[in-house]
């Protein structure tokens, strides 16, 4: 863990769970994990607000605890997990693309609450649509819970583990100072079936509704109240790693997309579609499919013969890049997406980019030749880079200075005297992408930091505005004069609208800019996390 | 360093021309400053991506850091209360109110996590019998069913300053935790030594001193 990364940790805990929490979290990704007394003395916060604290952390999944020896329980912040929160907009997005507006909303739902019950979600959700509905017009329970279904079938949605329920003879012992949770891995994305039971009730409320006048926002249920929630207790999240996974496969897709053509790539598609979910998100390869199987398996209308589909399964082969691989001559050739080495060409693909945006097309020149010839002298890499020596040195030096190009003695006697020594240049793309991934979460905290200032600087000027918005909206709720409202829409002066319309286009810069350096963090993460399991 | 001096050339044991001077070439200044906060840079940044997708993204992050400051689990420190309240204000408060409660689930939670507020009234006076009276542990249990069904709601509802009582969808919900609470609630009145430290915490909680005194 760098101290870019807590840093930006920090920043985002305190970004979306306010101070205090961000303080308890910091604590614990700096000191590893720790027993509560140990954190509320360290941290001088008292001992209710340290509580609440890892309460919201646990829920949000952000902290996990254990219990340790002599029944102290300890608590664990995961670092990586939170800087997950970075990318929440996008899975939010992939959401909504795949599964339209209810998707949208009870993937946010899920990341808004960290966990909750299907039961809660459903409702939420389609209390959600009705207010955003025309009058009359109401969101069926049955629809979302059906959406909700279809994200469970696909694996973008997963129960948490689950409490085990207590033994009948608890009295004999006490019990334990933390519950220990598990779940049995074929539960994972299982529909409690109880839900069913109740919907039908629930419909019944929400017909009622739709009947008369456009349900309130917070219908009272008290002849509800009493009856016990039907899947109490089972709680599910947002899998992140399988959203993960689909980023992966469509990036693969453009990959293909941008190198071949569109056909191939919806070959390429239709393979990762029919591997999805019999392939662990951390595997190298997909399992070996044959032609025939592919064959059938793509999309109807989209007319090509067998015969072309093996020569474009050939040619993908072919390819240099190795994206598709074959594996065996069985069923028609089988073939598999070497998906490790997928990733590598993605992110050697943008360690060059970066190069090339930072030091100019003849350093990316040099980065690229000793990428591909692995080990060069200086002097071959003048010579093949075809830059005059003197620059060329420069070059090789200032990349060699920034970390992306390292250096390799091999002395050829044991005095390791410089006259008689090999200095071989090398990229080192493991380190290389970890040293940029580093720099990644330092520009974004950066501007985070940025947007905070920003922020800041103009706060009496926000302050003022939401006000006069506040006012304006409920003058108008209260049917006032359209010189009143323009009288106090006037309060705000021109100069101050034009700071306001600056402050805002520069926030949304930033915001962007986070969003962005994220996808790139998001490759870069892959790659070595998949590196990494390979080694 | 200073035996350096005057050596010149002579100090590298390699060839100085192999990395790029001529000879007889000054040999550029040492650095002794941090390299500038805001360096200039050879090139400029390319524009951000823009489309449908990006600006929907954009709308959606900062739509949901907005959502997340008026969850219940957004905990900022007390500072921001003012004294007067300001008229123009109150035309804010809705806005920013409207949402629900949260209650944990018990059950998930280590119990140690559990706010225990209901001893509290009982920690002054018995501080100093604490360390004596040997059946002072039936009285607490005594005093504890007595005052339990009145306390009850009212220390639902006082007991974290983010509550509000809102008719909203979880007080079903909330009927079932609080069976499970008491219940919990029960276990832990036994446990003698806990209830010691966390009403040392509780009360102790304003100055630093106390507070380490509590912890240990």
């Amino acid at each position: 863990m760098t101290q870019a990364e807590i840093k930006l940790c920090s920043l985002l805990l305190q970004e979306h769970f306010g101070e205090i929490v961000d303080k308890i979290g910091t604590h614990l990704i700096r000191t590893g994990s720790q027993p509560l007394r140990a954190i509320v003395h360290d941290t001088g916060t008292s001992l209710d607000q340290v509580k609440k604290a890892l309460c919201v952390l646990i829920q949000h999944n952000l902290v996990t605890y254990q219990i340790h020896k002599r029944g102290v329980v300890e608590y664990e912040a995961h670092c990586s997990r939170i800087l997950r929160i970075l990318r929440y907009p996008r899975y939010i997005y992939t959401a909504k693309t795949l599964y339209s507006d209810t998707g949208e909303l009870i993937v946010e739902e899920l990341l808004l609450n960290g966990k909750m019950t299907m039961s809660a979600v459903v409702k939420k959700v389609a209390d959600r649509l009705t207010e955003t509905m025309e009058d009359g017009k109401t969101m069926d329970y049955s629809e979302v819970s059906s959406t909700f279904c279809r994200l469970a079938d696909t694996h973008f949605v997963q129960r948490c583990p689950l409490v085990p329920d207590p033994p009948e003879s608890a009295d004999a012992q006490p019990p334990p100072p933390a519950p220990t949770l598990s779940i049995n891995e074929k539960d994972m994305y299982l529909v409690p079936k109880l839900n069913l039971v109740g919907k039908g009730k629930r419909r019944r409320s929400s017909d009622d509704d739709a009947a008369g006048e456009p349900r309130p926002k917070r219908p009272k249920q008290t002849a509800e109240s009493k009856e016990p929630i039907p899947d109490d207790g089972i709680y599910w999240q947002a899998d992140l790693d399988r959203f993960h996974q689909h980023f992966r496969d469509q990036s693969i897709v453009s990959a293909v997309a941008n190198r071949m053509d569109q056909t191939s790539s919806e070959i390429v598609r239709t393979m990762l579609r029919m591997s999805e979910i019999t392939t662990s998100s951390c595997a190298p390869f997909t399992q070996p499919l044959s032609s025939n199987e592919i064959f059938r398996s793509l999309p109807v209308g989209y007319n090509i013969s067998k015969q072309v589909l093996d020569q474009y399964l050939t040619l993908l082969a072919d390819d240099p890049l190795e994206f598709v691989g074959k594996s065996g001559d069985s069923g028609g050739g089988m073939y598999v997406i070497n998906l490790h080495k997928a990733l590598a060409s993605l992110a050697m693909a943008t360690l060059e980019s970066i190069v090339q945006e930072r030091f100019g097309s003849r350093c990316a020149r040099i980065f690229r030749l000793v990428l591909r010839k692995k080990h060069l002298e200086q002097k071959q890499v003048e010579d093949f880079a075809m830059i005059p020596a003197k620059e060329a040195k420069d070059m090789l030096y200032k990349l060699l200075s920034e970390n992306l190009i390292s250096l390799q003695e091999i002395p050829k006697t044991p005095d390791h005297a410089p006259s008689r020594t090999f200095y071989l240049y090398t990229v080192n793309s493991l380190s290389a992408a970890r040293m940029l991934l580093r720099r990644c979460y330092k520009s974004i905290a950066n501007l985070i930091e940025r947007r905070q200032f920003e922020t800041k600087e103009n706060k009496r000027l926000l302050e003022k505005s939401q006000r006069v918005e506040a006012i304006l909206a409920s003058m108008q709720a209260t049917g006032a004069e359209e010189a009143q409202l323009q009288e106090i829409e006037e309060m705000i002066t021109a100069p101050e609208r034009q700071q306001l319309e600056g402050l805002k286009r520069n926030v949304n810069k930033l915001d962007a800019s986070e969003i962005q350096v994220d996808e790139t963090i998001f490759v870069l993460e892959s790659y070595t996390e998949s590196t990494m399991k390979r080694a | 360093m200073a035996g350096n001096k005057g050596r010149g050339r002579a100090s590298f044991t390699f060839n100085i021309e192999a990395i790029g001077f001529a000879r007889g070439e000054k040999l550029p200044d040492v650095v002794l400053k941090p390299p500038p906060l805001y360096p200039d840079t050879d090139y400029k940044p390319v524009p951000l991506k823009a489309g449908e997708a990006e600006e929907y993204m954009l709308a959606l992050k900062q739509e949901f850091r907005a959502t997340m400051k008026r969850t219940p689990y957004f905990m900022d420190t007390e500072e921001e209360k003012q004294e007067i309240e300001r008229y123009s204000k109150r035309y804010l408060k809705n806005y920013k109110e409207d949402d629900l409660e949260w209650i944990p689930d018990w059950r998930r939670l280590p119990r140690e996590m559990m706010p225990r507020k209901k001893l509290e009234w009982l920690w002054p006076s018995c501080y100093y019998k604490l360390v004596n009276e040997s059946n002072l542990y039936q009285d607490l249990e005594k005093k504890g069913d007595e005052e339990k069904s009145d306390e009850e709601t009212d220390e639902k509802e006082g007991g974290k300053g983010k509550r509000k009582d809102n008719d909203d969808d979880d007080d079903d919900e909330a009927a079932d935790e609080q069976e499970e609470y008491d219940e919990e609630e029960q276990e832990e009145e036994n446990d003698y030594i806990n209830s010691y430290f966390d009403n040392g915490d509780d009360f102790g909680a304003e100055s630093d001193d106390n507070m380490d005194e509590a912890t240990y």
